[in-house]
């Protein structure tokens, strides 16, 4: 009984090592070829492994583009976004899955379609709203237009639905108002969802790239994927400096993930023996 | 990128749909601003120049604001040309366009129907600007009519590369390239090396499947691309892709691949550079702005040598390699203050001085003769000696309506088109044909439609 149990954790863990590698190969390979030298990077069949790292390619990316300025505001403005839709959504949700009201279905299925438009289309209209208002190179031209989320609501309007109609009624009975069940019964039950909408709303505004050059046109105001771009030389690609400049943006998200990631699993746990 | 040039080009088409209002040929008639018109202290430049190049880019501008001239020129990166192009089609929504705009090529049609550029011959006209010392090859791309739209400011064109090293090793001479189509298939056959195991190690020839490569075949051809004069004389209304001189290209490049003497590495530039720098292929052609990106990635490993770009077996007179690049607009929506201050920056950018410098920070041609008598312009050629192969390519191309290389509004999509086609032919999901039937059908259709909504 105990070997079966050894083999199978064996062949668990196998499996999952496996995955991993597959998933993190291209993680891993940028962080190589970033140590890489081009000519080494040119050679064929291509190393995965650099021999000697060197940090030229850093120093380059240093160099070329003022990056400490774009990671601050990728995280200023991601930060910013993660809050707005955090506050909008929950509160949304909140409406469509507790409080009853005439046409809720109706404006709820019409918030759910404005997921169909695609934002090319919102591009032109969202630039001339935001020129006319004169935020144009401004954090708040960067953030606002993303801070009200239908995607977030409709996740965290299904995490809303799934918390007991009794804990609702016990609370009005108590005398609870509806904010007071809101901050003391639905958020911190429902930590696990609004964890998966911000790290979903930080990671896609963090990876925003053509909103940000549409409205700056300062290098200061510019952001992380904008950085990236300038990395890519028109006729000759340099490889090892794009991969460079990819590891140092993507860093910090991988750190914040890992650090949220544990928040995340407590969260999910906590409810799971409350619940 | 793929995602953003597709964005590019629906905005492209939208906002040429909904400004129908410009007359035939965009508007020729715009006039540059009265000579006493005062220039004004501060233009905005969108260009599209990044890494080395946006340094050499700054230099000019750093250069200009210093000339003592009163003007001060903001250069700002926009991203590549795709997106530039996009975010000039939001901006132009919204009157927030700058006085001066980089675009590339094959935007060339595109700008000129939009109808919000005044054409650059309208300020030549004015200032009896002198162009005859300008590369002739380089100025025609970018008439329409004979008349100047955009003034080039970087301009490339294409050539065979290859490794002399590969080339002593199977006993051929290095110091002569192939030039023919022929020529190019028997020296691939002999460069073509496989392993005990039957595996190829290195193939002879390797050209990405890049619609500009196309261009320049059917431009050494001889052939017209599109009809009217390649859309010069006027508007193209069709392409010309079922000529024997397309087919003739697409034969000898299937032969190639099928026979395993040429390496087919897909539609990816990156990928074919980099067999050639891995010495997985001992030739291949590509942009003469790569040869520094070559030289210093190579670092010596192989001798890197540089000859004309393939060419027909028959060697046609009027055949010869077109101007690839961008060049830059002047803005009609802006005052005229500030198109003067624009103008003059323009003229600054050409004096010779100066594009003997942009030409040793870049690798890409001087737009004017008298730049390769300066400094700058002569050390990059004593380092670099390959690139002489590019000059005397450009120099010895006659000039003729298929040299100076096809204007289509619908330009990107046709590049695009001619690379799917290339790619049914090389994976033998089509005969040549059959493909070029399908594509010519295609492009014909869009460009009906693009005449249509741009009469």
């Amino acid at each position: 009984m105990r070997r079966r149990f050894g083999i199978r954790t064996l062949a668990t863990y196998g499996l999952l090592a496996a995955g991993s590698i597959v998933v993190a190969f291209p993680l891993l390979l940028a962080v190589s070829y970033s140590l890489m030298t081009e000519s080494q990077i040119a050679t064929f069949p291509p190393p995965v492994v650099p021999v000697g790292a060197t940090l030229d390619n850093f120093a380059s990316v240093l160099a070329t583009i003022p990056i400490g300025r774009y990671l601050l505001n990728s995280f200023v403005v991601s930060t910013a976004v993660v809050v707005g839709q955090l506050v909008t959504a929950s509160l949304a949700a909140y409406a469509f899955s507790f409080l009853v009201f005439r046409g809720r279905t109706l404006l709820f299925f019409l918030f759910l379609s404005t997921l169909m438009i695609p934002w090319e289309a919102t591009i032109i209209p969202n630039y001339i709203t935001i020129r006319a208002i004169g935020w144009l190179d401004t954090y708040q031209g960067l953030a606002v237009p993303f801070m009200a989320t239908a995607f977030g609501t409709f996740l965290l309007r299904q995490a809303f639905l799934q918390i007991p109609r009794e804990l609702w009624d016990s609370a009005r009975i108590d005398g609870a108002s509806s904010l007071r069940f809101f901050l003391s019964m639905v958020v911190p039950l429902s930590r696990p969802a609004l964890g998966t909408v911000a790290i979903y709303g930080f990671l896609s505004t963090y990876n925003q790239y053509f909103w940000p050059l549409l409205i700056t046109n300062e290098t200061l105001m510019r952001t992380t994927q904008v950085g990236i771009a300038q990395l890519r030389f028109e006729e000759t690609l340099r490889w090892g400096l794009v991969m460079a400049g990819v590891v140092m943006v993507a860093t910090p998200t991988l750190a914040l993930l890992v650090l949220g990631q544990r928040q995340l699993i407590r969260g999910l746990t906590a409810g799971a023996v409350k619940g | 990128m793929k995602r953003f040039a597709a964005l590019a080009l629906a905005l492209a088409v939208a906002a040429a749909a909904c400004g129908g209002g410009a007359p035939g040929g965009g508007d020729q008639s715009a006039q540059a601003p009265g000579k006493d018109v005062k220039p004004a202290a501060k233009i905005t430049w969108w260009h599209a120049m990044s890494g080395v190049n946006g340094d050499a880019v700054k230099r000019i501008v750093d250069g200009f604001n210093a000339s003592g001239k009163g003007i001060q020129v903001e250069a700002v990166f926009q991203g590549n040309y795709d997106d530039l192009l996009a975010k000039l089609n939001t901006a132009l929504a919204s009157n927030a366009a700058p006085a001066l705009v980089q675009v590339y090529d094959i935007g060339q049609a595109y700008m000129r129907d939009s109808g919000q550029v005044i054409p650059m011959q309208a300020f030549i006209d004015r200032d009896k600007f002198d162009t005859k010392d300008f590369e002739p090859a380089v100025i025609n791309y970018y008439k329409y009519q004979d008349k100047l739209q955009s003034m080039p400011f970087n301009a490339s064109s294409a050539i065979l590369y290859y490794n002399k090293d590969a080339f002593k090793e199977v006993g051929l001479d290095p110091a002569k390239a192939p030039v023919t189509f022929t020529e190019v298939a028997d020296a691939a056959k002999k460069l073509t090396k496989k392993d005990a195991s039957g595996q190829t190690t290195r193939y002879g020839f390797g050209p990405s499947i890049y619609g500009w490569l196309f261009e320049q075949l059917m431009a050494t051809s001889g052939a017209l691309y599109a009809d009217n004069g390649n859309g010069r004389d006027n508007k193209a209304t069709k392409v010309l892709w079922s000529s024997d001189a397309a087919k003739g290209i697409l034969s000898w490049w299937k032969a190639g691949v099928s026979g395993g003497y040429f390496f087919n590495p897909g539609i990816d530039n990156d990928g074919a550079a980099n067999a050639f720098n891995a010495g997985k292929t001992a030739m291949y052609i590509e942009s003469t702005a790569r040869l520094r990106g070559h030289i210093t990635t190579i670092a010596g490993k192989f001798d890197i040598g540089t000859g004309l770009y393939p060419r027909p077996d028959s060697k046609p007179n009027s055949g010869g390699n077109i101007i690839g690049g961008a060049s830059l607009y002047i803005m009609k929506s802006r005052p005229a203050e500030e198109q003067q201050a624009a103008w003059e920056f323009v003229k600054y950018a050409m004096s010779p001085a100066v594009q003997a410098q942009w030409q040793a920070d870049t690798g890409y041609y001087p737009i004017v003769k008298a730049a390769y008598d300066q400094g700058p312009s002569k050390e990059w050629s004593t380092k670099y000696p390959q690139f002489n192969t590019a000059i005397d390519e450009i120099r010895n191309s006659p000039q003729n309506r298929s040299t100076n290389g096809a204007v289509l509004g619908v330009m990107p999509q046709a590049r695009q088109r001619t690379q799917k086609m290339i790619e049914a032919v090389l994976l033998g999901q089509a005969t040549v044909d059959a493909a070029v039937d399908a594509a010519v059908a295609d492009i014909n259709a869009q460009i009906e439609k693009y005449n249509k909504a741009n009469p």
